[in-house]
């Protein structure tokens, strides 16, 4: 599904190595969780799936077919394959949840606006947001942008989703709900990538965790594997700092 | 200063007279304000290009007419329009001066309005561009239905303020000849001798017009703030 081959990508005029010869793939229907300290370079992995961050070097291919990176203006039909969640949501403010969640379908893949808009009320009624289809993104709790967020990169159909901390923005009592649609949507055997500091969400839901510290990716396995057999020290000294028992 | 003087000088014909001015004032500035947002918005595309000439164009086009006078400017083109047709075209015309002078001011107006453009749009999250992205929208896709509606509102305080700006930059016309507001006042001084009425009179004039505009902008200013 997704494939990642020595992916590279530093800031800062390469003073800053945020992923490092990065190898990875990801199967259909798999829920991969990615963890690791902060400023580990996770989020720069995941947003370098679609394009959002331009890797230095190395490839990625989606169902075997190369994102060029040179033309992402012409991949857009391939990067719609990828839906995304923000940490910080990226509602659109100045239209409603339904706009937001139709404009995409209407203006990128030219859906007729009614389908757009029952396709848009089904995903609403999914995530639990049925009611809030006139509110502006600013009449919302932190918990409802983000499962409005979630019901828009859904609504462009994608065969797999990319969440980037998606609850690390939230007040502690909003992290369930969002988790909630997360381990629904992995239920139904939707293929999800998830950088995330919520360790028991991943122990639960992951089919596979990821491992980065300093840009790199250290190790992959089973929750079981991860959590309780760590093989390197550095994994070791994270989890001993994030879990607490 | 008599009363008796005043009604001398702002007899019924004379006021017409200077409304007439204020009027040509108003629309120059209306000409010069749309003339220059259509300016400013292609040079403030042009600044945000990824192209290095369009860049390098639309700069040197802000660095000349924010770093020259305005009355400079439209001297210039107002005189030296008709010598360089004159010279190039063998083409001698006489050039209009309310419609130069509003050409004159846009081009000036537009090199302000071309920041203004550029920091609003700027200034919309880069989050916004990022989500855009994700759901497959095209750069001008995005323009059109992300980045300047947002951009749109936080523009309008700072648009009229510009507009009150022109109004009085339009009296630097009086100096080719169109009878603007200023120029009717500078009329009426030398046929009563008297400097102070017509003047007076002038500035009571911007200053309702000015007002009136700025109270405008403080209403949209605070039903803006009400929707967000």
């Amino acid at each position: 599904m997704i494939k990642m081959i020595d992916v590279c990508k530093s800031f800062a005029k390469g003073k800053i190595k945020a992923v490092q010869h990065a190898d990875f793939e990801v199967k259909r229907g798999e829920v991969i969780c990615v963890i690791g300290p902060s400023g580990s370079g996770k989020s720069t992995l995941i947003r370098c799936i679609n394009g959002l961050e331009i890797p230095d070097s190395g490839e990625v291919y989606i169902d075997g077919q190369q994102l060029h990176f040179d033309k992402l203006k012409d991949q857009i039909p391939l990067i719609m394959r990828m839906g995304f969640v923000f940490q910080h949501f990226n509602l659109f403010p100045h239209m409603t949840v339904l706009d937001n969640l139709t404009l995409g379908p209407i203006q990128a893949q030219k859906k007729d606006p009614k389908t757009a808009v029952e396709l848009a009320k089904a995903l609403l009624k999914r995530v639990g947001l049925e009611d809030k289809m006139e509110s502006y993104p600013a009449q919302l709790s932190g918990g409802q942008k983000q499962r409005v967020a979630i019901a828009r990169a859904l609504a462009q159909e994608p065969e797999v989703l990319l969440f980037d901390e998606p609850t690390s923005a939230l007040d502690p009592e909003m992290i369930g709900e969002v988790l909630d649609v997360m381990l629904e949507l992995a239920k139904s055997g939707m293929t999800l990538v998830v950088v995330t500091h919520e360790m028991g969400f991943a122990r639960e839901v992951a089919t596979r965790v990821v491992f980065m510290d300093q840009g790199q990716i250290l190790e992959v396995g089973t929750p079981g594997e991860v959590f309780d057999h760590p093989r390197s020290e550095r994994l070791r000294d994270f989890l001993s700092r994030v879990i607490h028992i | 200063m008599s009363l008796a003087l005043i009604e001398k000088i702002l007899t019924p014909e004379n006021l017409e007279f200077m409304i007439k001015g204020a009027g040509y004032s108003l629309a120059i500035a209306i000409c010069a304000l749309f003339g220059g947002s259509v300016l400013g918005l292609l040079a403030a595309a042009a600044k945000m290009s990824h192209f290095k000439i369009l860049r390098a164009i639309s700069n040197i086009y802000c660095e000349i007419f924010r770093g020259t006078p305005m009355l400079l400017q439209i001297m210039l083109l107002y005189l030296a329009g008709p010598v360089l047709t004159k010279t190039f075209l063998d083409f001698v015309y006489t050039p209009n001066p309310y419609i130069i002078g509003a050409v004159a001011i846009a081009i000036n107006s537009g090199a302000y309005e071309t920041e203004l453009f550029r920091s609003v749009i700027q200034a919309v999250d880069k989050g916004q561009w990022e989500a855009s992205h994700t759901i497959g929208l095209t750069y001008f896709q995005t323009m059109r239905h992300v980045i300047l509606p947002q951009a749109f509102r936080r523009v309008i305080p700072p648009f009229i303020n510009e507009f009150i700006v022109l109004i009085k930059d339009s009296s630097l016309l009086s100096t080719i000849g169109a009878i603007e507001l200023l120029r009717s006042a500078q009329i009426m001084t030398s046929n009563y001798y008297n400097f102070f009425v017509p003047y007076t009179a002038a500035a009571v004039m911007y200053l309702v017009m000015t007002v009136t505009i700025s109270n405008v902008a403080r209403g949209v200013e605070r039903r803006l703030a009400e929707s967000d």
